[in-house]
């Protein structure tokens, strides 16, 4: 059984070559889906594999695709979500540096299933080093043949379009990225109708995660059932986790879903640095509730944490040490989502604002008894308010540190004291 | 008027984009982006002249520009510092690299030297927490960034 | 045709209603700040969130579709928190300037706390700072602390004005409206913007500190800035006069008509009543000699008037007797008059001033013709039809065959035709509201009331008749003109009760079917932008 798929050349600076991705088998998967199998069978594996959406909300991949109409008399679009922003999520970028190819050839695959013609690249904006990597790509592959009109003789013709972003957390949203990407501000829409029956100027559009996207050449190429294997029963397949913060070696490690935390932490991020005690985890990127170092036997996918109350979101994993105040890093994500809300709806844009002051006035010294259960109402306010998922991305962070560390929160706030060890 | 003070080389720019997309419309994230990389930032008249190119109202361009942070509507200095100050790079001690920043430049977070070298911005995540501390200067990203790395990176720049 | 529960009470609407629709159609009033039926649904205040069975979270009634089966709660403890939770946001940053602020008594953040809020406000943080009170256009004020970002504002310039000089720049909590620099608000219709807005940040510049708003009354009315007819609310104070230098009518709002103007009105007519009030009303009879002009009481005014129209009749036949009518004046009173004319045997009859030129139009509510009733005049045949314009009656008097002419609010000294003329005339009657040229010149002068100072009826270009309602008493001795003919006529053998208003309207329902017999019934008066404190809401 091959142990990864996507990070088995990264930092290889060649692997990045199309020769190099050709030699290693490359396209050949974006072949045989256009010359030997129809959309449908695509799709068919794809649900087979298990893959879910790994941008962080988790859908699977293949339904998601199933949702396009088919009767619509519009263009259709493929749109790839690489606006990795998600704070403690660097694992796109591995991608757009390590294995452009694999992203292009299930650009290829994705938008042969769903009958696009013409793919969006949305790239956020800071990555634009990593974005002329993958134009570099790009171009190799169109000279190849691989994009452009009629593709390998089969009359399927695919345009891709690499769009920079200009520097909005919340244009990774799938519907606040296509008003992006129609050159507005990014206020995510109002739903239903879903993007899949109008999304990308009003046409039928599906908008798959970078990861997920260069997935799908190896299902095609070993089978749907062979990735779902890789994975435990319900969550197929490896997916790339991020870990950042206190680990002594902090990347982006590729790993079949299910993996433990623990593991993850201590076997391959090499464990705590200097010997410290862990405090904290955030599993699966700044939104998800934080877990305790007595939860870490969790079983890293979709299932597991949902379990215990926390979510897999998109595998960023962000590690701390008993010298986090956590106070201190609930400010800063406060702070982050108040940065982040893009202020169209209400209850985040007054209620991101509202608990980053609370907390920091916590900071300064100021709390006062009433704050922890006004952040919990204020937060509670927001949650299932908003017109899109920010505002509960803000709520969940509040609501599991406070509860999981009350006691940091009532010394700060009560006696002015932080209890973190430094 | 102001389409008039555009070189050559960046309307024939802004004719290829153009080119490139169904819509005009959708094209003006990258018309900007090239605006701003001819003159570091997007002038009050250059939102006017793209409106007109692109045929939306000058309004709409204006609050586009207003409400991303990679859009600058007022000049930066010739290094712009970006500095994360996320989760994963404050747990490393981004705020140190700040305060060393800060420091030597004798600027505030937002603000630009005044010989015009250097601006100074905290920036939300930047999708390198495996480099934490991690810094962006102009389009390039560095990586665990120390006070003494800022003052090393800071005296080579100068 | 989905047929959905809404607190317990069934509805049936039509297919791709939203759940704010059919509430609505129940009479159930579901509070909102973004949503306006006239502009595209935002669904951005969330202040409209109800409660949906089998749904996971509670959801916006101005945007979700009625389902079949659907069954939704407008009052239960979720959704009062929710308008409560929506209201404390709202508020956090809100300067609470209500004592200052313009809209106090009509602010929908005022009257949605005292309906649903009711909170104890837990916000201890300092409120963020912005501009305020400044003037972004000529009509229209603007506070940022205020503003709510409910988007109305920026919607109405979008998709009714089409002038797009509104925005909402920057990002969260630092959003804001704003104009480009250097632009303004001047489209056709930027009043309408401080009507839509549901709280103290649009505000009129003309208005401003005025009145406060409970103080005023409302009668229902229609524009007489041009030929369209739009319906109108005219807000008068006359119980504290000193709050507004004694001027009575204030403001004028748009009254939500379907088929003629929805929620809107032009800036042109809503700033057109300043003539009502104004200092060059004319508030007296005054008859004039060559020598001097004494204020004459009413009987005498009309004694005069009557003895001149007899004297004419016996010395030179009704042939010398002209009138000149006005397309401002209202249905009831041309047809007074036209009763009048034709039982007496006057047939020098006409409206159309010759020097009067098409005004601006557009496709929207602005008509080229700044008369809101032509079309009445047409109907009723008061004008010659063999002459292309009122030109034709200076030749008469230049033939020496008029000798008496009365004009109706008109000018006619303006008009190069008649300029020479009138000197010929042996009496010239003046009948108008304000002072003009033709009044100073004169030999009779009769103050006339405003269409704001009787009740009446316009035809709107289309031929919508139209009725208006009296706000405030004729100012001095103004009297309606119907009311001046009928004291005339009662001198030449006619009974006063045949022009009185009721019987006029209903003559003219019985003579002329044309007029549309729905719009002639009373207007009525409705709350189509915000509730006011102590007012039953519609």
């Amino acid at each position: 059984m091959m142990e990864k798929i996507l990070s088995r050349h990264f930092f290889n600076a060649e692997a990045r070559k199309l020769s190099f991705y050709l030699n290693d088998g490359g396209y050949e998967a974006a072949r045989n889906a256009l010359t030997q199998m129809t959309p449908q069978q695509v799709a068919d594996q794809v649900i087979r594999s298990n893959l879910r959406g790994l941008g962080g909300a988790g859908f699977p991949a293949g339904r998601k695709w199933s949702f396009i109409p088919k009767d619509s008399p519009n263009p259709r679009y493929l749109v790839v979500n690489c606006d990795e922003s998600e704070p403690g999520t660097f694992k796109d970028r591995h991608i757009l540096e390590w294995t452009p190819h694999s992203l292009l050839e299930g650009i290829i695959i994705a938008a042969y299933a769903i009958g696009a013609s013409q793919c969006f690249i949305y790239t956020r904006g800071e990555y634009l080093h990593y974005a002329r990597m993958l134009q570099a790509a790009l171009d190799e592959a169109c000279q190849a043949g691989f994009f452009g009109k009629n593709i390998w003789g089969t009359g399927f013709d695919l345009d891709v379009l690499i769009h920079l972003g200009a520097g909005a957390y919340i244009c990774g949203e799938e519907s606040a990225l296509l008003e992006s990407l129609e050159g507005k501000k990014g206020w995510p829409r109002l739903r239903p109708p879903f993007p899949a029956v109008s999304g990308l100027f009003g046409c039928p559009t599906i908008i798959n995660n970078t990861e997920t996207l260069s997935y799908i050449p190896a299902i095609i190429r070993y089978g749907g059932s062979w990735f779902a294997g890789l994975g435990t029963p319900q969550n197929g397949g490896l997916r790339l986790y991020s870990v950042s913060g206190h680990v002594k070696n902090p990347g982006v490690y590729e790993l079949p879903l299910g993996t433990p935390l623990r593991e993850i932490i201590y076997t391959h991020a090499g464990g705590i640095r200097q010997g410290r005690k862990l405090k904290a985890v955030i599993p699966g990127g700044s939104s998800t509730p934080v877990l305790r170092a007595d939860e870490i036997d969790v079983r890293m996918d979709f299932d597991s944490l949902a379990a215990i109350g926390s979510l897999l979101g998109s595998a960023g994993i962000i590690v701390m040490d008993e010298s986090t105040c956590l106070v201190k890093a609930l400010a800063v994500l406060a702070k982050f989502y108040h940065h982040e809300s893009c202020g169209q709806c209400t209850p985040c844009r007054e209620g991101t604002g509202w608990m980053a002051r609370i907390l920091n006035r916590i900071l300064d010294g100021q709390g006062v008894r009433d704050d922890l259960e006004n952040l919990l109402r204020v937060a509670g306010n927001i949650r299932g308010t908003t017109i899109c998922a920010l505002g509960d991305a803000a709520a969940m962070p509040v609501f599991s540190f406070i509860t999981k560390f009350r006691d940091e929160f009532e010394s700060h706030v009560l006696q002015g004291r932080c209890l973190a060890s430094k | 008027m102001s389409l008039q003070s555009f070189s050559d080389r960046l309307l024939s720019e802004i004719s290829e984009i153009l080119a490139r997309y169904p819509q005009p419309r959708a094209a003006l994230l990258p018309i900007l982006h090239a605006c701003q990389r001819e003159s570091g930032y997007i002038s009050r008249d250059t939102e006017t002249a793209v409106a007109e190119l692109v045929g939306i109202p000058a309004i709409d361009v204006r609050e586009t520009v207003s409400f991303y942070s990679l859009l600058l509507d007022k000049p930066a200095g010739k290094y712009h510092l970006q500095f994360c100050t996320n989760l994963s790079c404050t747990l490393l001690g981004a705020e140190e690299s700040v305060a060393a920043a800060c420091r030597k430049l004798g600027v505030h977070p937002g603000e630009t030297t005044r010989d015009n070298r250097f601006t100074l911005t905290t920036v939300e995540c930047l999708g390198a927490c495996d480099l934490s501390p991690s810094l962006q200067v102009n389009d390039d990203y560095y990586a665990n960034m120390s006070a003494e790395k800022v003052n090393e990176l800071l005296d080579k720049l100068k | 045709m989905p047929t959905l529960t809404i607190d317990g009470q069934q509805v049936t609407v039509s297919k791709g209603a939203t759940i704010m629709q059919a509430a609505e159609a129940l009479g159930i009033y579901i509070p909102r700040y973004c949503y306006h039926p006239g502009l595209r649904v935002a669904g951005s205040c969330r202040m409209c969130l109800v409660e949906i069975e089998k749904a996971p979270k509670l959801d916006i009634a101005c945007y979700r579709q009625a389902a079949e089966g659907m069954v939704v709660h407008t009052t239960t403890e979720p959704v009062k928190l929710a308008r409560q939770s929506i209201l404390e946001f709202l508020l956090s940053n809100h300067p609470l300037d209500c004592p200052v602020c313009d809209q106090s008594g009509e602010c929908d953040l005022q009257n949605f706390y005292m309906e649903f809020g009711l909170y104890q406000s837990r916000f201890l943080e300092n409120k963020i700072k912005r501009r305020k009170a400044f003037p972004i256009g000529r009509h229209v004020m603007l506070d940022n602390e205020r503003c709510i970002l409910c988007s109305r504002c920026v919607r109405f310039c979008e998709e009714v004005s089409r002038s797009h000089e509104l925005g909402i720049v920057n990002r969260g909590d630092r959003s804001e409206i704003a104009l480009r620099e250097g632009s303004q608000l001047d489209n056709e219709y930027s009043g309408n913007v401080i009507d839509i807005c549901p709280v103290g940040a649009l505000t009129e510049r003309e208005f401003r500190f005025q009145c406060r708003v409970w103080y005023l009354n409302r009668a229902a009315s229609v524009c007489p800035g041009c030929s369209r007819g739009c319906n109108i609310e005219l807000h008068y104070n006359v119980n504290r006069p000193h709050q507004s230098g004694g001027k009575r009518v204030l403001r004028l709002k748009p009254r939500f008509n379907a088929e003629v103007n929805k929620w809107w009105m032009c800036d042109e007519g809503r700033y057109g009543f300043e003539f009502i009030d104004a200092p060059s009303r004319l508030q007296d009879f005054e008859i004039r000699t060559a020598q001097r002009t004494v204020v004459a009481s009413r009987e005498q005014a009309v004694q005069t008037l009557s003895d001149w129209i007899g004297d004419s009749i016996d010395r030179h036949g009704s042939q010398s007797l002209g009138i000149f009518l006005s397309p401002k004046l209202s249905n009831e009173d041309l047809y007074g008059i036209g009763k009048f004319a034709r039982h007496v045997g006057i047939d020098c009859l006409d409206f159309r001033n010759p020097s009067e030129r098409p005004g601006y139009q557009d496709d929207f509510l602005i008509q080229a013709d700044k008369n809101p009733n032509t079309r009445g005049c047409l109907e009723l045949g008061l004008y010659r039809r063999s002459e292309d314009s009122g030109g034709w009656m200076a030749g008469e008097i230049q033939r020496g065959k008029v000798r008496v002419l009365i004009v109706f609010l008109q000018d006619l000294a303006l008009a190069p035709e008649f300029q020479q003329v009138l000197g010929r005339l042996e009496r010239l009657v003046f009948v108008g509201s304000n002072r003009n040229g033709t009044a100073e010149i004169a030999s009779l002068v009769v103050p006339s009331a405003t269409y704001a100072e009787k009740d009446g009826s316009f035809t709107n270009f289309e031929g919508r008749a139209q009725r208006f309602e009296r706000a405030v008493v004729p100012l001095g001795s103004a009297v309606a003109e119907a009311d001046l003919v009928a004291s005339v006529a009662v001198s030449f053998g006619m009974q006063r009760e045949e022009f009185e208003r009721e019987r006029l309207l209903s003559d003219l329902r019985r003579e002329y079917p044309f007029f549309d017999q729905e719009a002639l019934n009373p207007p009525e008066l409705e709350w189509v932008y915000q509730t006011p404190i102590g007012q039953e809401r519609l």
